[in-house]
C-alpha cells in the first residue's frame, strides 16, 4: 500500500483551493467529485429533482430499477411512469412521438440505428453538453461509443452491447468419432470455425435432424434476417452505398452474401424462415443447435444451469469471416443496440439525460448486464469485460468472445430510414429463402427499391449521413 | 287531370292537432338520434378524413419537415399506389383471405346454429362455449396458434396420433400454407358472430311455412333447402357481408404471428399500410392507399346493400304471396 505523507500547510491550501473551487459557477459540487458517478451525480443534482417518464420495455428496465432507485436517493431524480413497449415495437412508436413532437416521455429505450431517423425528425436532445458539465464519457469497448453519434454529436447512452459472437457445441466439435468423420469428408481437423465456408462445413457434418439436432441456430425470419447477411455482406468487402448513394448491394460481394444466407437451408430447420428469437434460443440452450452467430446475451443463459441444459456445452468466439475480397476480414454486428435516447421535447431533459449517464456508467450497468434473470441487457463497457459479476454470468471464454467482436462490430445501414432499408432487403431475402424470388433477383431489386428510397428521403441529406455511418463501421479486418 | 279542391280537399291538407303533435314528436326524436350521429361525423369522422385527404396529395417525408410544409403532389401518390404491384398482391391476398374466412365463418356459424336453434336441455351452456372464441383478443389467439402451430407442436402430434400417419405441414413457414393458417384462426376466432347472426335467424322463422311444409310431406333436408334457406336469405347476406369487411381489415392475428411472411405470404392489405406507414414512415402513400381502400370498401359496402335490398324485397313478395287468403 502507498503511503502519503501531507503536510499540515499543503493540507491547509488543498482545502482552501478546493473551498474556492466549490463556490465557482458550474463547478460547485464538481470540485470534490472525484469518480465519472460522482461527477454525474453532482451535475444531476443542479439539475433539481424530478421524476421522469420514459418508453421501455420492462426487461430491460427490471434490472435497472436498483440503480435507478440509488439514483433517486442520491439526486432526487428517479422514474415516475413508464410505457412498457417491446423494443421492436418502439420505433414505431417513437416515430409517432416524433411526428406529434409530443413531450409525454422525456426518455425513450430504443435500437440506437434509430439516432439517424429520430434525430432527423428532430425529436433526439443531443447529449454532449450534458456529458461535458459532468465530464462523463461512454467507456465502451473499442469503437463502441461511436455508435451512439451522428453527424459529430452524441444522442444516447448504450444499455445493451447485443454484439453477435460465434457460438459452437463444445462437445460435437470434441467428439472423436465427429473429429474423424468430419476429416475424413473434408480433409481437414474439425476446429472452431473461422470462415462462413467452415462453419457450413461443420453444421452440415454434425447435424443430425433425426435426434432434432440442426446445424444452424442463426435466423431467417424476415425481421431478423438483413442483421446475418450484414455480418456477410461486410467480411466480404462490401458496402451498402457508394459516395454518391448509389446502392452497392448488387455486387459479387452482396451476392456471396446471399449464397451463404441461402444455403443455410440446407442446415437449419425447415421452420427457420419463420422463426426469431422466442423460438430460436430455448432450442439453442436446449442443445438442437451445432453452430450460430447470436447474441451475446444467449451465452449468459446458456451458462445459467437453471434455465439450459447445455451450460459448460459451447465455445464462445469470433464470428466467422471471409476471403471473398483477398484477405481475411470479420464482421459481427450489433442490432438491435438498446440505447437510452432524450426527447427534445421534454420539460425534463436534462434530469432524463443525466439519468441515463448514471444508468450508462460502466460501475453502475455491471449489475444490470449481469442479472441472471433479466438477460436483455447485455455487456458492452470496458469494466464489464473485467467485472467478476459479468464474468460469472456469462463465462470467461464468452466475455473474451464478446471484447473480441466488439472489435469489428458493425451496424446495419446507420441511416436515415433504417426501419425501411432493412425491411425492403429483409423481405426480399425471405421472400428468396422460402422460393418466392429467385436468388439472383434479391439484390438487383432491393437496390431498385433502396434507390427509390434514397431518392425520397434526399439523396444529398444521405450523403451528409454517410460520413456518420462509416465511422461507425469497424476500422480493423480482425480483433487485434 | 282534375285536382279536388273544396273543404273534403282541406280537411285532408290540415292534419288534426294530434297527428301534427305525433309528427312533432317523430321529427324530435330523428333529431335526437340523428343529431349526435352528425356531430360524430363532423367533428371526428370528417376532420380525420379531410386531414387523410391532405396527406394523400401532399408528400410528406417525415424527417424533412413538418406536415405543413409538404409537397403538393395531386393524384401522384395514388397513381404510384396503382402501380405498386406490392400494393396489388396485398389487395389479392386480402380478397382471398376475406372470401376464404368468411365462407369457412358462414359455413361453421350456420352449422352450429342450426344445430342449436331449438330449445333443448343445456342450449345456454352451448351457447356460452360457442361463443367463447369470439370473445378471445385476436393477439392472444395468434400467440396461442403459434405455441400450437409448430412443426412438431400439439396440433400436428395430436393430429399424427389419432391419424397414425405422420403430419408434418409447417403451418406458419411455409408460403403456401401460412395464409390459409391465419384464415383457419380467423373462422375459429369469428365463426360465432355467424353463429349468433343465424341462430337469430332462424329462430326468427316463421313457423307456419315450416308445418304446411311438414303436413305436405315434405323431407328435412327439403323443408330446409327449400323453406327456410330461401326465408333466410337476407340475414345470410348480412352475416356474409359484415363478416367479409371485419376480415378484409384483419390485422392484429396475421401481424402478430407472422408480421407479413414468410416472404410476403401473409402480406394484406392492413398489413401493408402498416409496413408502409408505420415502418417505412411514408405517411402520404399510407393514407393514398386508405383512400383507394376505403373507396373499395364503398362499392363492395353499396353492391352489397343493392343485394340485400333485392332480397328483401323478394322476401316481401314471398310473403304477400304466402299471406292470408292466398
Amino acid at each position: 500500500m502507498t503511503k502519503f505523507n501531507i503536510s499540515r500547510r499543503t493540507f491547509i491550501e488543498g482545502g482552501v483551493g478546493l473551498t474556492v473551487a466549490n463556490f465557482l459557477p458550474g463547478t460547485t459540487p464538481l470540485a470534490f467529485a472525484a469518480s465519472l458517478e460522482e461527477r454525474t451525480v453532482a451535475a444531476a443534482k443542479a439539475a433539481g429533482a424530478a421524476d421522469v417518464s420514459g418508453m421501455i420495455w420492462s426487461p430491460y428496465l427490471v434490472p435497472m430499477q436498483p440503480v435507478i432507485a440509488e439514483f433517486k436517493k442520491l439526486t432526487g431524480i428517479g422514474i415516475g411512469g413508464v410505457q412498457d413497449i417491446s423494443i421492436f415495437d418502439a420505433p414505431q412508436r417513437a416515430m409517432a412521438e416524433a411526428i406529434s413532437r409530443s413531450p409525454q416521455f422525456d426518455f425513450i429505450h430504443i435500437d440506437s440505428n434509430m439516432i439517424p431517423s429520430l434525430a432527423s425528425a428532430g425529436y433526439l436532445e443531443p447529449l454532449d453538453e450534458y456529458m461535458k458539465k459532468a465530464d462523463f464519457k461512454i467507456e465502451a469497448v473499442a469503437d463502441y461509443a461511436n455508435f451512439m453519434t451522428y453527424k459529430g454529436n452524441t444522442y444516447g447512452i448504450p444499455t445493451d452491447g447485443n454484439v453477435h459472437i460465434q457460438y459452437v457445441r463444445k462437445d460435437l466439435l470434441e467428439d472423436p468419432d465427429n473429429k474423424k468423420r468430419y476429416a475424413d469428408k473434408h480433409g481437414k481437423e474439425l476446429k472452431f470455425p473461422e470462415t462462413w465456408e467452415d462453419d457450413f462445413r461443420i453444421q452440415q457434418t454434425l447435424m443430425d435432424p433425426s435426434k432434432d439436432l440442426y446445424g444452424s441456430g442463426s435466423l431467417r425470419n424476415r425481421a431478423n434476417g438483413p442483421t446475418w447477411w450484414y455480418m456477410t455482406f461486410y467480411s466480404a468487402g462490401g458496402f451498402t452505398f457508394d459516395d454518391d448513394m448509389n446502392p452497392t448491394l448488387n455486387t459479387p460481394a452482396g451476392q456471396y452474401a446471399v449464397d451463404i444466407y441461402l444455403q443455410e437451408k440446407k442446415v437449419a430447420h425447415p421452420e427457420s424462415a419463420g422463426w426469431g428469437t422466442p423460438q430460436m434460443i430455448p432450442r439453442i440452450a436446449q442443445g438442437h443447435v451445432v453452430s450460430c452467430q447470436y447474441w451475446d446475451g444467449t451465452a449468459k443463459l446458456n451458462e445459467n444451469s437453471a434455465k439450459s441444459q447445455t451450460t459448460g456445452k459451447w465455445l464462445y468466439g469470433l464470428v466467422p469471416g471471409s476471403d471473398f475480397s483477398g484477405r481475411r476480414i470479420h464482421r459481427s454486428i450489433s442490432s438491435p443496440l438498446a440505447a437510452l435516447l432524450i426527447n427534445k421535447y421534454s420539460p425534463r431533459k436534462a434530469q432524463a439525460a443525466y439519468l441515463a449517464m448514471w444508468l450508462g456508467s460502466g460501475k453502475n450497468s455491471i449489475p444490470i448486464v449481469s442479472d441472471p434473470v433479466n438477460t436483455f441487457n447485455d455487456a458492452w463497457a470496458k469494466e464489464h469485460m473485467t467485472a467478476p459479476q459479468v464474468i460469472n454470468a456469462y463465462s470467461a471464454p464468452a466475455i473474451k468472445a464478446i471484447e473480441a467482436n466488439f472489435q469489428v462490430v458493425s451496424p446495419p445501414t446507420y441511416l436515415t430510414g433504417y426501419l425501411e432499408f432493412q425491411d425492403t432487403l429483409g423481405k426480399n431475402l425471405s421472400e428468396a429463402y422460402v422460393g418466392q424470388l429467385p436468388a439472383k433477383d434479391v439484390l438487383k431489386k432491393t437496390d431498385e427499391e433502396w434507390n427509390a428510397i434514397v431518392n425520397r428521403i434526399g439523396r444529398k441529406k444521405l450523403k451528409e449521413e454517410l460520413a456518420s455511418y462509416k465511422a461507425v463501421m469497424p476500422k480493423r479486418d480482425k480483433p487485434a | 287531370m282534375t285536382v279536388a279542391t273544396g273543404p273534403a280537399a282541406n280537411i285532408r291538407s290540415q292534419p288534426s292537432p294530434r297527428e301534427q303533435s305525433r309528427r312533432r314528436g317523430i321529427q324530435r326524436f330523428r333529431w335526437s338520434i340523428l343529431g349526435p350521429l352528425i356531430a360524430l361525423l363532423a367533428f371526428v369522422l370528417l376532420p380525420v378524413l379531410f386531414l387523410q385527404f391532405y396527406f394523400s396529395i401532399h408528400q410528406w417525408t417525415v424527417y424533412l419537415g413538418s406536415w405543413w410544409d409538404a409537397d403538393y403532389v395531386g393524384l401522384d401518390l395514388f397513381q404510384e399506389v396503382l402501380t405498386d404491384p406490392r400494393f396489388g398482391w396485398a389487395v389479392v391476398r386480402s380478397l382471398v383471405f376475406a372470401t376464404g374466412s368468411t365462407i369457412g365463418c358462414f359455413l361453421v356459424g350456420f352449422a352450429l346454429a342450426y344445430l342449436m336453434y331449438k330449445p333443448f336441455r343445456g342450449q345456454a351452456f352451448y351457447y356460452i362455449i360457442f361463443i367463447l372464441p369470439m370473445l378471445t383478443v385476436p393477439v392472444v389467439v395468434a400467440y396461442t396458434a403459434e405455441m400450437m402451430l409448430y412443426q412438431s407442436g400439439p396440433i400436428n402430434d395430436l393430429i399424427s396420433r389419432i391419424s397414425g400417419i405422420e403430419f408434418k405441414p409447417q403451418w406458419l413457414t411455409d408460403p403456401h400454407i401460412a395464409l390459409p393458417t391465419v384464415m383457419l384462426l380467423e373462422i375459429w376466432n369469428w365463426a360465432p358472430f355467424s353463429f349468433i347472426i343465424m341462430v337469430a335467424g332462424l329462430s326468427a322463422i316463421p313457423r307456419e311455412p315450416i308445418e304446411a311444409a311438414e303436413i305436405l310431406g315434405a323431407s328435412k333436408w327439403r323443408i330446409f333447402w327449400e323453406v327456410q334457406v330461401p326465408l333466410l336469405r337476407p340475414v345470410i347476406f348480412l352475416a356474409l357481408v359484415l363478416r367479409f369487411l371485419e376480415a378484409m381489415a384483419e390485422f392484429p392475428k396475421t401481424w402478430a404471428l407472422l408480421q407479413g411472411g414468410p416472404g410476403t405470404a401473409t402480406e394484406t392489405i392492413p398489413v401493408y399500410i402498416f409496413i408502409t406507414t408505420w415502418q417505412y414512415f411514408q405517411i402520404s402513400k399510407g393514407a393514398a392507399m386508405s383512400y383507394i381502400v376505403l373507396l373499395m370498401m364503398i362499392v363492395i359496402v353499396l353492391l352489397a346493400i343493392q343485394l340485400l335490398r333485392r332480397e328483401k324485397r323478394s322476401l316481401d313478395l314471398m310473403y304477400r304471396e304466402a299471406g292470408p287468403g292466398q
